[in-house]
């Protein structure tokens, strides 16, 4: 796994080395507390960073360098967890050992300093041009979530269900947000970001854990900052009634999006029980909801679930003839009614382990999914491992399963469906 | 077995063909913890008109048999193959493409017991009219989902104008109309046609022990019995190089107008290493006219014209080939004219300088050093290039001695006037 190395008060180094990989990768997080206005400022900044930095003043100069580094992957993108947004920047570099006489390694750590220190900024401002067009990229990608319809229901479901909750806000913030943003308040968020956040860096690859460090220090010189503290999420009342919802557009299938609540989220001691019951109600093709739903009734061509765990949610989604609705409900709640009466088999809930199982093995085949996962699970293991987990999985009894979908408690029922007359 | 080094790389494949004519080939990965498995038949949806096997007689099939065929393969008379996977702890799917479909796995566990799961449920088809009409309900769902997603319909829809007759043109899940005349008997028509050993590929990558592997495999396929191979005869309508329609517009509910352009290939009977060579020097073609370091590239972006969304591509396959760019773009119009006029200027002055060449050259061979480390597409990729006759290991070596002229050769495949057309998807008129 990774070893950890402490640079500075907020700011850490984890380091993984391994032959497996023909590549090195090098992430760096910035991670703040999650709010509407600084999620829009920071998505802007993310594009800004990737695009150009003092020497690479230019897309076009900045992909030429890239390019002439074996075509050097650099990209940032923004994400949340819980109440925290996170500014990443993904690199990745061909090993050395593949070019006799060429040093892309000592390079890309180069570029990184450019991007990371050096940004495209004069007058404590930046380029205006740049910022308007990544203004507009960001509105764009918030906008284009309609075109995507089971997104887009996905979306609504959310914002219904948790109104102002980070459950519901963007990690890209709002079309408004980013329209509030000027040179000046995108260099502020910067400064803030680059002297506040908490960091964690990642270098995954066949690598010498004491020459990292080294050029680190020497490349990356973050200053010491305090550990902000996480926001708590706010406490969400639930209603006993079932908020039951229908919006329209132009389209041809219903996308049916049910919410559920429960009080097991990704800091409870039951989180591992509620993985295996959410694998043996929708997480995969053997779970009740695919061979109900799909298989036996012919309803959909998807019907699964899943466990927003930060959050505390449970989401089933099937795309349906928007006729059969109410059918459809009560299939799906019947399945979940299964669960809570004890109707599931050894059979499923060996099934569901396996899997499990062999999906956090499976991310071991990749540098960015052991960043991922291990970022995520670090909060709550340090020392994390997947076999302490598998260990967790298997312990999970029938009972277990019973228990916890006696928790999952339905909220709202949204379908989003087709007007009467489909103009095509 | 046969053993191939390919020492620049750091791989090492083992390939054997066996009695039935299966080409089975295995690729052990240093420090992986799962196994991916792909069995692939050389049949998709283009294959709709052909001899069955052991008739002469040239059959149609209808549209959407191919995908339809890879659904029912997951149902046997003791149920559904997902519940053996899952035991196993293995992650199944499969997919179907316009000229392949693939059944796959990856387990961290147990590859014995599930590759043998793989073979089995592939080589043992079981149709009955009950379970195929079952069927239409599901895949009319996934068709249905697709028909929602505008940038299928994009894709798709400049394809159609591309092509007037080759069956490139029909969606590979076929229609919903056209499936509900699917019958069991089309099914085993078509499986025992296509899905013969000699017309298949078994690909095993990850963690694993090639001798031992390969022994198991011999074991459990000598014990089938298959008929003798034979050639399989495929139809295909004639098709002119020319564009079928220029122009079309499709009204979906979208937050933006989206633009794609298409640009037929006029070679499309390469194979080999000449189709090698013709692919990579066609995505460096694109690359250098639309890439993020071309001149189109800054002005479209300083201008507006392009988003995050933009992107181009360049598919080659025997009997069909095309080349796409598009974009988002709330300027349409523009952003068509710009792209017409970069391809245009291209053809009077050559735009591509030899340090451009060599650049992308290095990035391409660092995308591809990049990509060996996933083993979803080392097993895909294979399969296609063998089915092409090409060696994905091939790519490295080419593309060092690509030559400029290779590049102008390719860039004229795809320029002619009449190769050109626009596919847009545009929001409703607002009131």
């Amino acid at each position: 796994m990774f070893n950890k190395t402490k640079l500075q008060n907020g700011v850490h180094l984890y380091i993984r080395k391994t032959e497996q990989f023909k590549t090195v990768n090098v992430t760096i997080k910035w991670k703040a507390p999650l709010d509407q206005k600084k999620a829009s400022e920071r998505a802007v900044l993310a594009n800004v960073m990737e695009d150009s930095t003092k020497q690479y003043p230019t897309v076009g100069s900045m992909r030429k360098a890239l390019d002439e580094l074996y075509g050097t992957v650099l990209f940032t993108d923004v994400s949340k967890r819980s109440s925290q947004h996170m500014v990443s920047l993904y690199t990745e570099c061909v090993n050395d050992e593949f070019f006799a006489g060429e040093d892309i390694f000592k390079q890309l750590w180069q570029l990184i300093r450019s991007v990371v220190f050096d940004p495209n900024v004069s007058n404590k401002a930046f380029d205006p041009d740049v910022t308007e067009r990544e203004k507009r990229n960001v509105r764009d990608r918030i906008r284009s979530i309609y075109d995507d319809k089971t997104r887009f229901a996905q979306k609504r479901m959310l914002e219904i269900m948790r109104p102002d909750h980070p459950a519901s806000i963007s990690a890209y913030g709002t079309e408004t947000a980013v329209s509030e943003i000027t040179n000046e308040s995108l260099y502020a968020t910067y400064e803030d970001m680059m002297n506040n956040d908490l960091i964690d860096i990642y270098v995954v690859g066949d690598i010498d854990e004491n020459d990292i460090i080294k050029q680190i220090k020497q490349f990356l010189p973050f200053a010491a900052r305090d550990a902000v503290k996480q926001n708590e999420l706010p406490d969400v009342k639930v209603s006993d009634s079932v908020n039951t919802v229908r919006e329209k557009q132009d389209m041809k299938q219903g996308k049916l999006h049910l919410g559920f609540h429960t009080p097991v989220s990704f800091h409870h001691p039951d989180y591992h029980k509620m993985q295996v019951t959410n694998g043996v109600f929708g997480g995969f093709a053997h779970s009740k909801l695919f061979m109900n739903v799909r298989e036996k009734e012919s309803m959909a061509y998807y019907a699964n679930s899943a466990f927003a765990s930060h959050y505390g949610i449970v989401y089933v989604t099937a795309g349906i003839d928007a006729d059969l609705e109410e059918k459809a409900v009560k299939l799906i709640l019947e399945q979940l009614t299964a669960l809570q009466n004890g109707e599931s088999t050894e059979v499923e809930l060996s099934q569901t382990v396996a899997l499990l199982e062999n999906s956090i093995l499976s991310a071991n085949d990749s540098a960015r999914s052991q960043i991922e996962i291990f970022d995520q699970y670090k909060e709550l293991d340090e020392n994390f491992s997947a076999e302490r987990l598998i260990e967790k999985w298997e312990s999970v009894t029938l009972e277990d399963v019973k228990e916890m979908a006696k928790t999952i408690q339905l909220e709202i029922v949204y379908l989003l469906s087709g007007k009467e007359d489909v103009s095509e | 077995m046969k053993e191939v080094n390919f020492d620049q790389l750091q791989e090492k494949i083992y390939t054997e063909t066996l009695d039935n004519g299966l080409k089975v080939v295995i690729l052990p990965k240093r420090g992986f913890s799962k196994t991916f498995v792909t069995f692939t038949t050389k049949y998709g949806s283009i294959d709709r008109t052909f001899k069955p096997h052991g008739k002469d007689e040239l059959i149609t099939v209808p549209d959407g048999i191919a995908h339809f065929l890879e659904h029912k393969m997951f149902e046997k008379e003791d149920g559904d193959v997902f519940q053996k996977f899952s035991l196993n702890g293995a992650s199944a799917n499969a997919y179907t493409t316009f000229g392949r479909t693939a059944y796959l796995f990856s387990a961290t566990n147990k590859l014995k017991e599930n590759t043998k799961i793989l073979l089995d449920f592939v080589q043992q088809p079981y149709f009955t009219k009950q379970t195929v009409d079952k069927e239409k309900g599901i895949i009319a769902q996934e068709i249905t989902m697709y028909d929602d997603q505008p940038d299928w319909r994009l894709y798709f829809g400049t394809i159609e104008n591309l092509y007037e007759n080759h069956p490139v043109k029909i969606d590979i899940a076929g229609t919903v109309e056209s499936i509900q005349d699917i019958t069991a008997e089309h099914l085993y028509t078509c499986y025992e046609t296509f899905y013969h050993p000699s017309n298949m590929l078994l690909f095993i990558v990850g963690a694993v022990k090639p001798e031992e592997m390969m022994e198991f495999i011999k074991e459990d396929q000598a014990k089938k019995s298959f008929d003798k191979p034979e050639a399989i005869e495929r139809q295909f309508p004639t098709e002119s190089t020319e564009v079928d329609v220029s122009e079309r517009t499709l009204t979906m509910d979208v937050s933006k107008p989206k633009l794609n352009i298409g640009m037929k290939c006029n070679k499309v009977d390469l194979q080999g290493q000449e189709m090698l060579e013709a692919e990579l020097s066609a995505n460096l073609v694109l690359d250098s006219l639309f890439g993020r370091t071309s001149a189109f590239y800054e002005k479209a972006n300083a201008e507006g014209l392009v988003d995050e969304s933009f992107s181009y591509e360049f598919t080659m396959e025997e009997g069909y080939g095309f080349a796409m760019v598009g974009s988002d773009t709330d300027e349409p119009e523009r952003l068509e004219k710009l792209i017409r006029h970069t391809i245009k200027d291209a053809k009077s002055n050559w735009p591509v300088l030899e340090e451009d060449l060599n650049r992308m050259r290095r990035k391409k061979i660092g995308q591809f050093m990049r990509s060996l480390n996933s083993i979803e597409f080392i097993a895909n990729q294979y399969t296609r290039y063998e089915f092409n006759e090409m060696n994905l290991f091939d790519v490295v070596p080419t593309l060092e001695k690509l030559s400029m002229d290779k590049l102008k050769e390719a860039f004229a495949m795809f320029s002619d006037d009449n190769s050109y057309t626009i596919f847009k998807v545009m929001p409703p008129k607002t009131q």
